[in-house]
């Protein structure tokens, strides 16, 4: 227990190091003052005033492995309420990504919503759309250590609820391992290759990637970055603070494109979503998922599956070393400004958040931002390795197309795609983002 | 003589009200404000931007955006569309429009696929074009006897687009057939009898007489066909959303990314803007074409 | 006598080849709809191997369930009926009192006032998707009926105006002129002698109209994010990404947007056909 809290306080500590200060337009006035006229008349939960409307949005489909936590929170939290009547609705993640800017665009947000934290959230913040959470999060403090709202954290303000964390595991399916001689998931690059090519000499395909959802790509492609470049010059050129035009992301993509040249990766992955892909996975198909560690829970509760996570070997270790990894707390809820009910909306968003941080980390989903008041001695060995490798970390590094604004993140991700394509190389990669993203 | 002109004016007024407020409000008005906007960078949320025409350069040179490629995509299925497409659209109404036994069956059957919508006929043939399980591998496989054969349809990037124009083409054909059936049955019987008589072939009947007389229709279908293409959306976006890799990307795909997921108000309206513009202009060249033949 | 004969006789082989073409492009039409029929009733194993083209062995009518509980079809269903009906029928009426303004009543102008309407026919929906999309935010009427059909009807008023003028000018004009001796005004004219002339053209707007509406995707998705406005495009779209691995009840979701209209079809072929042709001759 204790160990697991001192993991997941250092994983906080090293992200606090990386927080989203690029936001640093002056929040707009006009989010503070309904935010006081709102809390004024906060009190609303007379049950006299008959009942408040709530809506939701968020990613939880029926397939996504955070289902049942958000199920089972919504089923806690709304009978402690019955004074709310919470609706709420769960888009697929892709499509939610279009259909949540487009509602920001129009100011026609529901009362709590979904999103990733730093620029995500970020941009929706400097368009004065979310309520500021200072006011409640004091009734939490608690419980919600403060450094894991680094990530939601604008111009010294608070506007996200975080849920769990989770970093980019390198999942393998152990009983194709053992078939070609390994036990363990390869540590070192030189024998994780080697690994490789005698899975393909075995009719095995290594990775699975979905190549319809680039997002999924970049799993891949920022971890081998992070183990070749270090994932210091990662986080500076994410967060704008250094340039693309570096030699160490060149040849580390040049290596990525090794890696597909070799043929690791499924080639009917291209045209498959990340859903076909980690089905495929779970069916065997391949060796290594590498995906985010939200997925211990499904792969944990698969009977007869038997898979192990663990960190990417690092490529150069002059630049690099285990312990840098890519994620952070992004899963995240916030509250529009314009919601007519926005203070009772943020406090009931802050009790929805634990919950579902309590049941997604007991389910698997991901490292708890809360801190655990309950029972974790069921939480699956998966997940429990993973808190070992947070305990070990370093320095974290978030999605790069979480960290970047959506107008850098759209570019970024268009660039990933053709290099998963091979249609442009490293130098192609480096010196376009370079010119592309000011 | 004033009163009347005036009772005409108001009646006329009147009678327009309803078309015009949703003609100009809803079409002509957001266009020429999408015009506005593409002068602009603005991400719909925060100020905006006033930049000129930097939004129609950065389009046609950003190799980030590639749209000079999704134009090129576009106008293929549009040559696909007419040099394909119409013919056997064309071939099935002579066939049929000189009448046969089953006419209407045929006919009923043929035009059934305009009838499902887009978006089932995408997600239809997502599922035939399927690598391992899609009806298409599995007959090949079988016919083949290679258990192990099938193309990655959707996703190599030499295939995909000419795999996502099969069901785009196949959807319409029977539109464009029905439409050009109605042609053949306006040619007046006793022409066609007449040259029969002088001793023509069915084929020749058919190049002298019928489609001569439908030259109008023709061109309807050639101006639909192009500009059909031209604006091409749904069943793209369904079947690859532009990919592998951008091979099967056109102009609208990329105008909804970098609309709604890119934030990019200005320049997804610059390539609305060039939208309406390369319609207007095929539909200008086409008609000349079609004069010039007369 | 001869030569005819032996056309006759060539022409013989001819027709069972053409027959033949006829027959293989049918099966190329049918066979796809067959397939997404009998795999709706399926499970994974029976359409990944087992049992590829056959009928299924055990019906899963579960699937449909699922398509129409937590699918929500039946509903998208109802939304899309309901966006092409309110379509069809505003842009009958703008378009025969339009119509009506341009072909009966004479003023300077009328002709230059049909080609701007005109201009509608080769414009692309898409072309003005930002400002009809903000412009709905700002009166808030995104997710609502009218957000889908104000611009389905603006789009499908130049088509409408076509084959309405196409009729409309087929009505001889000495109407007018006896109904104006009877004493009736401009707008009796239209309502008593005009539009009941006009019958014919109602089912020819209202196809092709329909053809327009039922299919768009892009509005459909963009303006109705919203479950309770979906129609069915978005609907079925939206379904498949919640079902990737599980096919048979998007197979289901398929079923069930698709067969309604062509079993309406099925028993109006006749008549849905020969108003399409209307509008080609017509317009």
């Amino acid at each position: 227990m204790k160990k697991i809290i001192s993991a997941i306080l250092t994983g906080a500590m090293a992200i606090s190091l990386v927080a989203c200060g690029s936001t640093d337009t002056a929040a707009p006035a006009d989010t503070a003052a309904p935010a006081d006229a709102a809390a004024t008349e906060a009190p609303a939960t007379d049950a006299s005033t008959g009942t408040i409307d709530l809506t939701m949005w968020c990613i939880a489909t029926e397939s996504d492995s955070n289902r049942h936590s958000y199920e089972a929170a919504i089923a806690d939290v709304t009978a402690a309420h019955p004074e709310i009547n919470f609706q709420w609705e769960a888009i697929e993640n892709q499509a939610y990504k279009t259909k949540i800017k487009a509602a920001v665009a129009a100011d026609e947000m529901p009362d709590i919503f979904f999103t990733w934290s730093c620029a995500f959230l970020g941009d929706f913040v400097d368009a004065g759309r979310v309520y500021c959470l200072d006011e409640e999060y004091k009734n939490f403090s608690s419980e919600l250590p403060e450094v894991m709202l680094g990530n939601t954290t604008y111009d010294g303000k608070h506007y996200g609820v975080p849920l769990t964390m989770n970093i980019v595991g390198l999942f393998a399916n152990m009983d194709i391992l053992s078939e070609a001689g390994y036990d363990e998931v390869p540590g070192t690059y030189e024998e994780f290759i080697a690994c490789c090519d005698k899975l393909k000499a075995n009719g095995v395909i290594p990775f699975g990637c979905a190549g319809k959802e680039t997002w999924c790509v970049t799993e891949y492609l920022e971890s081998v970055i992070e183990k070749s470049a270090g994932a210091d010059v990662l986080n500076d050129i994410f967060l704008g603070r250094a340039t693309w035009a570096n030699d160490d992301v060149k040849g580390a993509v040049d290596t990525f494109q090794e890696l597909v040249g070799n043929g690791y990766f499924d080639p009917n992955g291209i045209a498959l979503t990340n859903d076909e892909v980690k089905a495929n996975f779970m069916a065997g198909k391949y060796a290594f998922y590498m995906n985010g560690t939200w997925n211990c829970a499904d792969f944990a509760a698969q009977e007869g599956l038997n898979v192990k996570v663990s960190e990417f070997p690092v490529i150069n270790a002059d630049k690099s070393k285990l312990g840098e990894l890519i994620g952070g707390p992004s899963d995240t809820l916030a509250v529009a400004a314009s919601s007519p009910n926005a203070a009772v909306a943020a406090q009931f968003t802050f009790e929805l958040g634990k919950e579902i941080c309590h049941y997604g980390y007991l389910d698997g989903c991901g490292l708890p931002a809360w801190t655990p008041y309950y029972d974790t001695s069921s939480i699956n060995p998966l997940t429990n390795t993973v808190s070992d490798i947070c305990a070990n970390a370093s320095t974290y590094v978030l999605f790069g197309d979480t960290a970047m604004s959506a107008d850098d993140a759209t570019i970024y991700l268009s660039y990933v795609d053709q290099v998963y394509g091979c249609m442009i190389d490293g130098q192609g990669f480096v010196d376009g983002l370079a010119a592309d993203i000011r | 003589m004033k009163k009347k002109k005036l009772y005409t004016a108001i009646n006329v007024t009147a009678f327009l009200l309803p078309a015009l407020l949703l003609f100009v409000g809803v079409l002509i008005f957001p266009i020429i404000m999408s015009g506005v906007y593409s002068l602009y960078d603005w991400n719909g949320i925060g100020a905006k931007e006033f930049i000129l025409f930097d939004n129609y350069k950065e389009l046609f040179t950003s190799k980030n955006l590639r749209f000079m490629k999704a134009l090129v995509n576009s106008l293929l299925l549009a040559f696909f569309s007419v040099f394909i497409q119409l013919p056997i659209s064309l071939g099935l109404a002579l066939t049929l429009g000189k009448g046969r036994k089953g006419e209407r069956f045929f006919l009923s059957v043929f035009f059934a696929p305009v009838l499902i919508s887009t978006v089932v006929i995408g997600q239809l043939w997502l599922k035939m074009y399927n690598p391992d399980y899609g009806i298409i591998n599995m007959a090949i496989r079988l016919i083949t006897g290679n258990p192990d054969f099938g193309p990655i349809w959707l996703g190599d990037p030499k295939l995909a687009l000419g795999a996502a124009f099969v069901p785009i083409l196949w959807q319409y054909v029977g539109y464009h057939m029905l439409l050009m059936y109605a042609g053949v049955k306006s040619v007046p019987v006793e022409l066609r009898e007449a040259a029969m008589l002088d001793g023509a072939s069915q084929g020749q009947v058919n190049r002298y007489v019928v489609i001569p007389c439908m030259k109008g229709i023709l061109k309807v279908s050639v101006i639909f066909a192009v500009t059909g293409s031209l604006k091409s959306f749904d069943l793209i976006y369904v079947l690859t959303n532009g990919g592998p890799f951008k091979a099967t990307e056109v102009p609208s795909i990329i105008m909804i990314r970098e609309l709604f997921i890119g934030g990019k108000y200005g320049m997804g309206s610059t390539i609305a803007v060039m939208l309406i513009v390369l319609c207007f202009a095929f539909a200008l060249i086409i008609n000349r074409i079609f004069k010039q033949e007369d | 006598m001869d030569t005819t004969n032996s056309i006759k006789k060539s022409s013989k082989v001819g027709n069972y080849v053409v027959y033949a073409i006829l027959i293989i492009w049918v099966l190329v039409n049918l066979f796809p709809v067959y397939w997404m029929f009998t795999f709706s009733l399926k499970d994974n194993a029976e359409i990944f191997g087992e049992n590829v083209v056959g009928l299924p062995t055990k019906w899963l009518w579960s699937n449909y369930v699922k398509a129409l509980n937590s699918g929500d079809m039946g509903r998208y269903f109802v939304n899309s009926i309901i966006v092409s009906v309110s379509t069809i029928v505003i842009t009958i009426a703008a378009a025969f009192m339009a119509t009506f303004a341009m072909t009966r009543i004479y003023w300077k102008g009328r002709d230059t006032m049909y080609k701007f309407f005109m201009l509608g026919l080769t414009i692309p929906i898409h072309a003005s998707i930002v400002p009809i999309y903000i412009t709905l935010s700002k009166v808030k009427m995104l997710n609502s009926y009218q957000a889908l059909i104000v611009p389905y009807a603006a789009f499908s008023l130049a088509m409408a105006i076509l084959i309405a003028s196409g009729f409309m000018n087929e009505i001889p004009k000495e109407l007018d002129e006896a109904a104006r001796i009877d004493g009736c005004g401009i707008w009796k004219t239209f309502f008593y002698v005009i539009v009941p002339l006009m019958k014919p053209a109602v089912s020819t707007i209202g196809i092709y109209t329909f053809l327009q509406c039922w299919n768009e995707l892009m509005f459909a998705s963009v303006f109705n994010s919203g479950d309770k406005f979906k129609t069915l495009p978005a609907g079925v779209q939206e379904m498949s990404g919640r079902y990737t691995t599980e096919w048979g009840p998007i197979g289901a979701a398929l079923v069930i947007a698709t067969f309604p209209t062509l079993i309406v079809y099925i028993f109006l072929s006749k008549k849905i056909q020969s108003s399409f042709i209307a509008g080609a001759v017509k317009g």
